[in-house]
């Protein structure tokens, strides 16, 4: 079986972190975790400290990308297989990981953790970025992505060492059309998502707004224009 | 009429090499995605103009402008200001992370050589 380290940013989470700590490691203490603490301003890190959590504790703020980053360097650097990202408040559900990894040891290079792969989407204001980012997907990759915004991915050793190395690989919808362009294989598999738990979203009607745009712009007219550089393929550069 | 067309000229070329740098930039990896953002808003705003005299006429006369390139150069002061704002703003919290960190490395070496000597 491939050593799979699941990566958890954790951004203010006191009130969840525990609860998805212990329920990953109740369930499954076959899996390695690292939570990857994005300079929070609660008590999060003493929390993690307190219960013995694997931690990395960032001393500034980062955003997600750079938490998640931290964590595919910790991966490529103690030789995991391949990592996963969870999020801290509950909405990823730690019973879908056995599958998710089937998926990527079929030969895959991402797998995602699709909320509507069998499950018709909502019409939903809600639901609306999801809805174009998907058709800039289909219509710029041709492969359909049924939910591209979903956080909970996991991703094959060449992958995490490309993500550990490069600029421009955040854990967005963007960098997935990106790869799928340069011939990586995304498979979905169908997960259940939670509410989150405590505490606030970021993800406010102008957030969500913005960031629906970011990801169109990008993933519409920037992505054809970056080359990738893969000369060397990344697992062999750093042995 | 000549005039204007020279303008015009001058704005699409402006804009297609504003556009043109920026995904340079972006396909040799030396900028983040997100801040290219603005630079192409701001190139298409420029070709926009451009291709469309009739926007800035209709500005002009409805703002009372000698001339409708006045209210080109309006709107090319007032993106450039903007940026220059949340730029001022970015560099500022940069330098407040910068020293955040630089401190934090030299409380760790601190504390490092403090158990090297405890040993």
């Amino acid at each position: 079986m491939s050593k799979l380290l699941i990566v958890i940013p954790a951004h203010n989470e006191e009130d969840n972190i525990v609860q998805v700590v212990e329920n990953l490691t109740s369930q499954y203490p076959e899996y390695d975790y690292v939570v990857v603490n994005d300079g929070s301003r609660d008590k999060t890190a003493a929390i993690c400290r307190a219960h013995g959590y694997r931690l990395i504790d960032l001393p500034i703020n980062l955003g997600l990308a750079g938490a998640f980053q931290t964590g595919l360097r910790y991966a490529a650097e103690n030789g995991y297989d391949c990592a996963m990202q969870m999020d801290a408040d509950g909405q990823h559900k730690p019973e879908y990981i056995p599958a998710m990894l089937a998926a990527l040891e079929e030969g895959n290079d991402i797998v995602i953790g699709s909320r509507f792969l069998t499950v018709k989407k909502p019409k939903t204001l809600r639901m609306l970025g999801s809805y174009i980012i998907s058709w800039s997907i289909r219509l710029t990759t041709g492969r359909a992505i049924c939910d591209p915004t979903s956080g909970m991915r996991m991703f094959n050793r060449a992958m995490v060492e490309e993500f550990a190395q490069n600029l421009n690989y955040g854990p967005e919808p963007d960098t997935i059309s990106y790869l799928i362009k340069n011939g990586a294989t995304v498979k979905e598999v169908q997960v259940e998502m939670g509410e989150r738990m405590a505490g606030q979203s970021y993800l406010n009607l102008w957030n969500s707004a913005q960031y629906m745009i970011k990801m169109s712009i990008s993933i519409l007219l920037i992505q054809w224009f970056r080359k990738r550089d893969t000369e060397t393929p990344y697992p062999e550069r750093s042995l | 009429m000549f005039d204007q067309t020279i303008i015009r000229v001058c704005l699409i070329v402006g804009s297609l090499l504003t556009a043109g740098f920026v995904l340079r930039r972006v396909r040799m990896a030396k900028v983040q995605i997100e801040d290219t953002i603005f630079w192409f808003g701001f190139s298409a705003a420029l070709l926009i103009l451009a291709i469309f005299p009739g926007i800035a006429y209709w500005a002009a006369d409805l703002l009372g402008f000698m001339s409708p390139i006045n209210f080109v150069y309006i709107v090319v002061i007032f993106l450039l200001l903007v940026k220059q704002f949340f730029m001022s703003i970015r560099l500022s919290q940069l330098d407040s992370k910068v020293r955040m960190l630089t401190e934090q490395v030299a409380l760790n070496q601190e504390k490092l050589e403090r158990d090297k000597l405890d040993l």
